[in-house]
C-alpha cells in the first residue's frame, strides 16, 4: 500500500519535471523556431514570388521543387496571417506585454 | 571533341539553308548525321522536301531529321510536374494548383527551358548514334535566352541551396535542443531532405547543359553583308561571351561581292575564321541543291574539330 503511493508519487514528480524541461525547451528554442519558420516563409516567397510580383526564378524551376513544398506553403500562408502585425508577433515571443 | 553544331543569327540570314547543306553534305561524305530544327516556325522539313515530327525521319543515306515541337515537351513536363505534386500533397488543391500548372505554359522562361530539355534529351539519347548532330536554331532572341537559361538558371540554385542548407543547419541546432519542436517534423539532414536533393538534381542538369554548350558545341554565326545583320551578330557575340560560351567561326551568306564583303565582317570578327558560303539564287528545293551550296570551308574547320 505504501508503496504504492510512493509509486504514484514518484511518476508524479517525473512527469511534473519533464513538463518543467519540456516548458524551457520550448522557451529555449522559442526564438531559434521562429528563425527557422521565417527562413522557410522566405525561401518559399523567393521560389514563388512571382505571385506578388516579386523577381523569381524561371516558373519552370520553381515547378520542379513544387511538389515538395506542401508544408512549406502551409508555413506561407499562415505566416500571411500575421503580416498585418509583425511587431507584435515579436513581442508575444519575447514575452513582452 | 566537339559533337554538337549550332547554326545562329538573325532571322532570314539562311540558317536553316546553310545548316542543311552542311549536314546534308557531311552526311553524303561519310558521316552520320543528325539535323534538328528547335525553332518554333519549323522550315526544316521544307528544304528537305519532306515532313519531319518529333520522332526521328530519314532524310537520306546517314542523315536524320528531326522538328521539335515544343508545346508537346511543355505540356508532356507540366504533366510531369501535376501528378508529382498529386502523389506528394496531402490536399493539392490548397491554392488551386492544378489551374496554375495550366496557366504555367504561358509563363516567361517556359518555352526557353523546353528547348534546354529538348537538347539535353537529345544529347542523352542520340549522341552515340551520331557522328554530328546539327541544330537549327530560333532567331536570336529566343537562341540567347535558352543559352544563357543554365546560367541564370544556376545562380537561383546557387542562392536557393545556400538558404536551404541554412535552414536544415538550424533546424539540427534545435531538435539538438528540443526534440519535441515543431520545425524538425521536416528533414533536418542534406540527404534526407527532398528539396535539398531536387535542388541538387537540378544543379547537375543546368552544369551539364552549360558543358555542353562551352564544350561540345560549335557555334557558327551566320551574317548577310547588310549591317543589321552584322550588328546582330556581333550582338551575338557580345552575350555568349558574357556566358563564356565562345562562338567558332563566322559564316558569310548571300554576299554578292565576296571580296569587300569578306573584309568587313573579318575586321568586325578579327579572331574567328570567317567563311563564305555561295547561295543558289533560285533558292533550295530538296537535297539535291543543297549538295550544290558551296559551304566547303565552314565543313572542313567544323569536321576538323569534331
Amino acid at each position: 500500500m505504501r508503496e504504492g503511493v510512493l509509486h504514484k508519487a514518484w511518476d508524479f514528480v517525473r512527469k511534473f519535471w519533464k513538463v518543467v524541461v519540456q516548458v524551457n525547451r520550448d522557451k529555449a528554442t522559442d526564438m531559434l523556431e521562429f528563425e527557422v519558420k521565417e527562413m522557410e516563409n522566405i525561401f518559399v516567397i523567393l521560389l514563388l514570388g512571382s505571385f506578388i510580383g516579386l523577381p523569381s526564378p524561371p516558373a519552370a524551376m520553381a515547378m520542379e521543387l513544387l511538389p515538395f513544398m506542401e508544408d512549406e506553403i502551409g508555413l506561407m500562408v499562415s505566416r500571411a496571417d500575421f503580416a498585418q502585425d509583425p511587431l507584435g508577433a515579436v513581442m508575444g515571443m519575447l514575452h513582452v506585454d | 571533341m566537339k559533337k554538337l553544331a549550332f547554326f545562329l543569327g538573325k532571322g532570314g540570314v539562311g540558317k536553316t539553308t546553310i545548316s542543311s547543306s552542311v549536314a546534308s553534305q557531311i552526311s553524303r561524305e561519310g558521316r552520320k548525321v543528325l539535323i534538328v530544327s528547335l525553332d518554333p516556325a519549323h522550315n526544316l522539313g521544307d528544304v528537305f522536301g519532306a515532313r519531319l515530327t518529333d520522332a526521328r525521319t530519314s532524310l537520306g543515306p546517314r542523315l536524320d531529321g528531326i522538328e521539335i515541337d515544343l508545346a508537346a515537351w511543355v505540356s508532356r513536363y507540366l504533366k510531369e510536374s501535376r501528378e508529382e505534386i498529386r502523389e506528394n500533397y496531402r490536399y493539392h488543391a490548397t491554392i488551386n494548383l492544378d489551374s496554375y500548372i495550366n496557366i504555367l505554359k504561358y509563363s516567361p522562361g517556359t518555352e526557353e527551358y523546353a528547348v534546354l530539355w529538348a537538347i539535353e534529351h537529345i544529347h542523352r539519347e542520340h549522341r552515340e548514334d551520331y557522328d554530328l548532330i546539327v541544330f537549327d536554331t530560333p532567331p536570336t532572341a529566343l537562341t540567347l535566352r535558352f543559352l544563357a537559361m543554365p546560367s541564370i538558371s544556376l545562380m537561383w540554385v546557387r542562392e536557393l541551396t545556400g538558404m536551404r542548407e541554412k535552414i536544415l543547419e538550424k533546424r539540427q541546432t534545435v531538435l539538438r535542443l528540443n526534440p519535441e519542436a515543431s520545425v524538425v517534423r521536416g528533414a533536418v539532414k542534406k540527404d534526407e531532405d527532398r528539396i535539398y536533393s531536387r535542388l541538387s538534381g537540378i544543379r547537375s542538369r543546368l552544369t551539364g547543359l552549360h558543358r555542353i554548350f562551352q564544350e561540345e558545341s560549335y557555334l557558327t554565326v551566320v551574317v548577310n553583308p547588310d549591317d543589321l545583320s552584322l550588328a546582330e551578330a556581333l550582338r551575338i557575340r557580345h552575350e555568349l561571351e558574357k556566358l563564356e560560351v565562345r562562338i567558332d567561326s563566322v559564316c558569310l551568306n548571300k554576299a554578292p561581292d565576296e571580296g569587300a564583303c569578306k573584309e568587313k565582317v573579318e575586321d568586325s570578327f578579327r579572331r574567328f575564321p570567317v567563311f563564305t558560303s555561295f547561295h543558289l539564287p533560285d533558292g533550295v528545293r530538296g537535297a539535291e541543291d543543297l549538295a550544290r551550296i558551296d559551304v566547303e570551308d565552314l565543313k572542313n574547320d567544323l569536321i576538323g574539330r569534331t
